[in-house]
C-alpha cells in the first residue's frame, strides 16, 4: 500500500495527573479494516474521540492523507471526510428517520431565497439506501422514539454507508443488533472498505473482529500492546495482549 | 388498529389544543350570552397579540431545550426605550421626526435591537460558559427589571407618538394591525421551525444536543441565535405593548412571563424539549385569552384569572403525560 490514510505519532490524552492515552502510535490504510481491541478502561473511545473531534489530544500529532491533522470539533473533521458511529447512539428520537438520516446535511432548495427543507428528495434518497442494505423501517415518517434499538441502529449504519467519506470510525456498532442483522453490518463494513474507505472498528467481540479486519490492534493501559495483521495471529494470541499477559509475539509495537 | 384510525388518531393527538380551543369557544358560546359574537372573537386575537409574539420566542427556546425567563423584563425595557423617546409627556422626551412615519421604523429598530442585545448577553453566557440557562435568564429577569426601574426612575412615559399608535388603531378586516403583525409573526416562524434547517436543527438539538453536535451542526451558534431570536421578538412584543398602552410604565407587563409558559405548555410544548409547534402554541394563547374574555363577559371577578390559568397549565402537562401514554400504545 503507498502512503497510509491515517497515522497516529504519540497521541497521549491527560485528564489531569490521569494519563488515559499514554501514547499511540499506529496507521490505517485505505480500504483497510482496523480492528480496535482492549479491555474496558483502556482508552479505546477516548482514541476514537480524538479522531473524530470530539476531544483533542494533550499531544502527539496526527497525519491524515500525508497532510498533519487535528479536528477541533466533529463538524471538522466530518469535512475532512471523517465518519463516526458512536456506542451511544447518535439519534434524535423526537424527529423522523428522515431527519435523522440528514441530520446536519439536510437537502435544500431555495423558496424566495430562503434554503427550504426539500422532504420529497431527502425520503427518496433515505428509502433507496434502506432498501440497498435491506433494511426494513415501516414508515420513514416515524418518529426515532417508536423504533426498535435494532431499528435505530440500522439507520445509524445506513448513514455512515451512505455518506462514507475516506475514514469511519465505529464504537461498538452492533452492541443492540441481532445475529442476522450483525452478519449484514459486519458485510457493510466490508463494502464499504471495497470503496477504498478505512474503517476502524471498536468492539469486544473477539469473532467480529476476526470476521471483519484485515489488521488487530490492541491498546492495553493507553499504550499499543498489539499490532497484527489477521491472518498471522489467533483470538487466543490477541486475548493475552489485551490482558497483558504477553507482549511477546504481539507483533511489531510500531 | 387499522392504519386509518391510528392516523386520525395521531392527527387529533398533534393538534389537540386546537380541538380543545374549539371546543372551548362553543361551549361559551352556547353558555354565555353575548359570547357568540365577531367582535367577541376579533377581541380574543387582538387582546392575545402581546402574549403571543412573547410565547414565540419563549417557544423558540424551550424547543431547543433551554429556557428563557428573560422574555417579560426584555419586553419592558423595550417598552419603555420606545416609551421614553417617542412619548410627550411624563418622562418621555418627545423626541419628534420628520417625516412623521419613519418614528415607526426607527422605533422598532430600538425595540428590536434592546431585546436582540440581551438576547445576545444570554447565549452568549449560557453557551459560553456552559451555564444553566435557569440562572442566566433568572438573573435577566430580574437585572432587566431593574434596569427598567432605573431608566423610569420609577414613573411613566404617556401619550405615544400618534404615528406609532396608528398601528394600535388602524383596522384590517376588523383587526387591529398589531393584532395582524401577531398573527404575521406566528406564520413566518411557524415555517421557520418546520421548513428550514435551522428550525429542524433546533428541534433537533432539543431532542439530542449530543448527537446533533456529532453530526456536525453548529449548536453553539444556533442555540445562541435562538436567544438572541427570543429577545428580539420580546422587543416586539414590548414595541406593541407600548402601541397597546399608548406609553410605559415601570411595572408594564409584569405577569407575562407565567401566561406565556402557561400558554407554551398548553400548546403542546414540552419543557424537556425537542416537543412542539408554534401553531399548537398560538391555539395555548388563542385559548388563555379565550377564557379570559368569558371570565370578563360573565362578570367574574379578575381575580380568577390566575387560579383558572393555573389549574389550566396542570390540566395541560396531565394531558401530555396522557398523550405520551396513548402514543406508547399506539407504537
Amino acid at each position: 500500500m503507498s502512503e497510509p490514510l491515517l497515522v497516529l505519532d504519540n497521541v497521549a490524552k491527560n485528564y489531569g495527573a490521569i494519563q488515559a492515552l499514554k501514547g499511540i502510535s499506529f496507521s490505517i490504510g485505505r480500504g483497510e479494516v482496523v480492528a480496535l481491541l482492549g479491555d474496558n478502561g483502556a482508552g479505546k473511545s477516548t482514541l476514537v474521540k480524538i479522531i473524530a473531534g470530539g476531544l483533542e489530544p494533550t499531544s502527539g500529532r496526527m497525519l491524515f492523507e500525508g497532510k498533519e491533522f487535528l479536528a477541533k470539533s466533529p463538524a471538522e473533521a466530518k469535512a475532512a471526510g471523517i465518519e463516526t458511529v458512536y456506542q451511544d447512539l447518535s439519534l434524535c428520537t423526537n424527529v423522523d428517520v428522515v431527519a435523522n438520516f440528514f441530520m446536519g446535511r439536510e437537502i435544500t432548495r431555495k423558496v424566495l431565497g430562503v434554503p427550504v427543507l426539500d422532504e420529497r428528495a431527502m425520503e427518496a434518497v433515505v428509502a433507496k439506501a434502506l432498501a440497498n442494505a435491506g433494511t426494513r423501517i415501516p414508515s420513514l415518517r416515524t418518529k426515532v422514539e417508536h423504533l426498535s434499538g435494532g431499528q435505530r441502529q440500522a439507520i445509524e449504519l445506513n448513514r455512515f454507508v451512505h455518506w462514507g467519506g475516506k475514514l469511519v470510525l465505529l464504537d461498538e456498532p452492533f452492541a443492540a443488533l441481532g445475529v442476522e442483522q450483525t452478519r449484514r453490518g459486519l458485510d457493510m463494513i466490508r463494502q464499504v472498505a471495497s470503496q477504498g474507505i478505512g474503517v476502524v472498528i471498536i468492539t469486544h467481540i473477539m469473532q467480529q473482529a476476526f470476521q471483519v479486519a484485515d489488521r488487530i490492534v490492541v491498546i492495553r493501559q493507553g499504550v499499543v500492546a498489539g499490532d497484527v495483521a489477521r491472518n498471522k495471529t489467533s483470538p487466543d494470541a490477541v486475548i493475552n495482549m489485551i490482558t497483558g499477559e504477553t507482549l511477546a509475539d504481539a507483533g511489531p509495537a510500531n | 388498529m387499522n392504519p386509518r384510525t391510528r392516523h386520525a388518531l395521531e392527527l387529533v393527538l398533534d393538534n389537540l389544543v386546537w380541538f380543545m380551543l374549539v371546543f372551548v369557544l362553543v361551549v361559551f358560546s352556547l353558555l354565555i350570552p353575548n359570547y357568540f359574537q365577531l367582535g367577541i372573537f376579533a377581541n380574543i386575537i387582538e387582546a392575545s397579540s402581546v402574549l403571543g409574539v412573547m410565547s414565540i420566542g419563549l417557544a423558540l427556546v424551550i424547543i431547543a431545550g433551554h429556557m428563557d425567563l428573560s422574555v417579560e423584563s426584555v419586553a419592558a425595557l423595550s417598552a419603555m426605550a420606545v416609551g421614553i423617546m417617542f412619548c410627550s409627556s411624563g418622562i418621555g422626551l418627545g423626541l419628534q421626526l420628520h417625516p412623521d412615519w419613519l418614528m415607526v421604523p426607527v422605533s422598532l429598530a430600538i425595540a428590536l435591537a434592546v431585546g436582540a442585545i440581551i438576547g445576545v448577553i444570554n447565549g452568549v453566557l449560557i453557551v459560553r460558559l456552559k451555564m444553566s440557562a435557569f440562572i442566566i435568564t433568572l438573573a435577566s429577569y430580574i437585572w432587566v427589571r431593574g434596569l427598567v426601574l432605573v431608566v423610569s426612575g420609577g414613573r411613566s412615559a404617556q401619550d405615544l407618538a400618534p404615528a406609532i399608535r396608528w398601528f394600535g388603531i388602524q383596522r384590517l378586516a376588523g383587526l387591529p394591525l398589531t393584532a395582524w403583525i401577531a398573527v404575521g409573526c406566528f406564520v413566518v416562524f411557524s415555517l421557520i421551525l418546520a421548513k428550514t434547517p435551522f428550525g429542524r436543527h433546533l428541534v433537533m438539538i432539543g431532542g439530542n444536543e449530543t448527537a446533533t453536535f456529532r453530526a456536525g451542526i453548529r449548536v453553539n451558534r444556533n442555540l445562541i441565535i435562538a436567544f438572541v431570536l427570543a429577545g428580539a421578538i420580546a422587543g416586539l412584543a414590548g414595541w406593541l405593548l407600548a402601541i397597546r398602552t399608548s406609553g410605559a410604565t415601570a411595572n408594564l407587563g409584569v405577569g407575562l412571563l407565567f401566561n406565556a409558559f402557561a400558554a407554551v405548555v398548553i400548546g403542546g410544548v414540552s419543557l424537556k424539549g425537542g416537543v412542539g409547534t408554534l401553531p399548537g402554541v398560538y391555539a395555548g394563547v388563542l385559548l388563555l385569552s379565550a377564557i379570559n374574555t368569558a371570565i370578563n363577559l360573565m362578570g367574574l371577578p379578575a381575580n380568577f384569572t390566575q387560579v383558572i390559568h393555573g389549574l389550566l397549565v396542570l390540566a395541560a402537562v396531565l394531558l401530555d403525560a396522557f398523550k405520551q401514554t396513548i402514543r406508547q400504545r399506539l407504537a
